[in-house]
């Protein structure tokens, strides 16, 4: 077997993709991306001054102690925040936005409780007041999926749905 | 040989963080951020397989592996990504075209560091060495990936025969690159992962097949009854049963647009089903349901409506037949969104009872490619397991 060395360390990537039940963060005015958010919800942090940033795209609302961590809005923020602390972010100058958390069907099976969505929304919200963190804008319930992209260097989160057309927030 | 869902939890864990050393070791080789998307055990005959491979029009490296495990590693990709992993690898040289022999000595080389880091971590996991071959190129459809997949020294009984396929599929999101990485153990082999996973009360793999068998009936049934419905010739392109986490259900789809029908399903098994189409095909399907006329955009959801009943219908009443059981339909959801997010809300449901699912998909395509139909159902999978039990041939 061949053996291989490289001297170049990994390159920052520009683009880093979010996967669902993932979160990620960058420091070099990295576009994170994720897609397919129906009743999942996207939170997307920001910290100007520091330069970093982070996606979370969590599926469902509250952790399951058992559970990957990222899957739950309310673990997917605080490991996120923990990540994007250890790279120079401070909480205090952290703001927020959120996207996601539709209701696009009506299940039968969900017996006509609150919709994934809508808990999605109101675990995120809470998590966030927990940590004083201000939400500073939003696109979150309706009936239609969206996929997401924040950028890096501004912070503008791009929200792009088939319905309801692309707008950035 | 026996399977059950706890060892099916393994394999799938094994084989993600196989697949992520992998795609570790392209970012560290090469610079290019490779992520694993979605890892799938899948249940399939080689007839699937071969088919998948043939219609794709793909490219692959295999390497095999013996010793403590036998079977194959394949390396596939498109033409086109193929050129685009090459060219990411010598930005700027001339050759990357597929075929050259430039392109085809550096995707060998790639296959073998990803390869060799995949196997690395299943002879840790079963504490055993196991060897791999140099790397093999087969260009796309000439000569049968399958009977590649065997010339190491096993063979699968029958083009019928069920066989495990482990399917991870990873992405260089810069660059446009995707490309999926295979692991086909020999039936034997399957046995030495399962016993070394020691879980007990396992379903036997029968079980499987018979589910496997009648997925592929409903399938049929489907394609016979959108053809009755529509006046145009439809065949079964693909039908299987893989089981995912349950996050990768909805990564199983592109963010590309969707049109189609969302319904649930009530009984032994309950769960969820979509029926999508590309955007092109819905319009020519509503059109052929309609004919003569232009049809408005209420008249054309009706139609996509009505298709969408038919082939839930034509898909589950075999279920229920087989299973001796009852399964009712809810009515169809049009829906037109994003691929993925459509089939997000499905899989969030069961992922409050459930980390992994069973996926089944099949695919109907007419042969002009007038239209393609996807299939999704997720059934739940505690109810699916009591229902693959009814299949176990009695004891």
């Amino acid at each position: 077997m061949q053996v291989y060395t490289t001297d170049t360390t990994s390159t920052h990537s520009a683009r880093i993709k979010v996967g669902i039940a993932d979160y990620a963060f960058g420091t070099d005015g990295n576009t994170l991306t994720t897609s397919g958010l129906g009743s999942c919800i996207g939170v997307a942090l920001y910290d100007a001054e520091a330069g970093v940033s982070g996606l979370a795209h969590a599926m469902l609302p509250e952790a399951d102690p058992d559970g990957d961590p990222a899957k739950f809005a309310d673990t997917g923020i605080e490991a996120l925040l923990a990540e994007m602390r250890d790279e120079g972010a401070d909480t205090s100058r952290i703001v927020a936005k959120l996207a996601g958390g539709s209701a696009m069907f009506d299940f039968e099976s969900s017996n006509g409780g609150k919709s994934i969505g809508e808990r999605n929304v109101e675990a995120a919200r809470k998590t966030l007041e927990k940590h004083g963190i201000d939400i500073v804008a939003e696109d979150v319930g309706g009936s239609h999926g969206r996929s997401l992209e924040l950028d890096g260097k501004t912070g503008d989160l791009r929200v792009r749905s088939a319905k309801t057309g692309d707008q950035t927030l | 040989m026996n399977l059950d869902v706890r060892s099916l939890r393994t394999f799938s864990r094994l084989a993600h963080s196989g697949a992520e050393k992998a795609a570790g070791s392209l970012t560290t080789l090469a610079g290019i951020d490779t992520y694993v998307n979605v890892t799938k055990v899948e249940l399939g005959t080689k007839t699937d397989v071969e088919q998948e491979f043939a219609e794709r029009d793909l490219v692959s490296v295999h390497i095999g592996f013996s010793g403590g495990l036998d079977g194959r590693t394949v390396l596939a990709f498109s033409p086109e990504s193929a050129e685009r992993l090459v060219d990411a690898l010598m930005p700027g040289m001339d050759g990357a075209e597929t075929g050259t022999e430039l392109a085809t000595s550096s995707l060998k080389e790639v296959a073998n560091i990803m390869l060799g880091g995949f196997i690395d971590g299943w002879a840790d996991y079963l504490d055993t060495t196991i060897d791999i071959t140099t790397p093999t190129y087969v260009d796309d459809d000439s000569d049968g990936p399958l009977e590649n997949l065997e010339s190491d020294g096993f063979e699968h009984e029958s083009d019928n025969e069920h066989i495990l396929v482990f399917r991870n599929q990873l992405e260089a999101a810069d660059d446009a690159i995707e490309f999926d990485l295979y692991m086909v153990p020999s039936p034997d082999s399957i046995e030495t992962i399962v016993d070394a996973s020691g879980q007990h009360g396992a379903l036997p793999v029968q079980s499987f097949a018979a589910f496997s068998d009648m997925i592929a009936d409903g399938a049929d049934q489907a394609s016979a009854d959108i053809t009755a419905m529509t006046g145009i010739d439809t065949t079964v392109e693909v039908s299987r049963m893989s089981f995912v986490p349950i996050e990768g259900v909805p990564m199983s789809l592109t963010d590309s647009v969707r049109r189609g029908v969302v319904l649930e399903f009530f009984g032994t098994p309950s769960g969820y089903i979509a029926i999508l189409f590309d955007e092109p095909s819905a319009d020519n399907i509503a059109s052929s349901l309609l004919p003569g006329m232009e049809g408005d955009e209420a008249m054309r959801q009706s139609a996509i409506q009505e298709i969408g009943n038919i082939v839930t219908s034509g898909f589950l009443d075999g279920w229920a037949n087989t299973l001796g059981t009852t399964i009712d339909i809810s009515p169809p959801k049009h829906v037109h969104d994003i691929g993925s997010a459509i089939v997000d809300p499905l899989a969030t449901e069961l992922a409050q009872s459930q980390e992994y699912a069973f996926l089944i998909d099949s695919t109907i395509r007419t042969d002009d490619d007038e239209f393609t139909c996807d299939i999704y159902a997720l059934p739940n999978e505690e109810e699916l397991r009591k229902a693959l039990e009814q299949l176990s041939p009695a004891v």
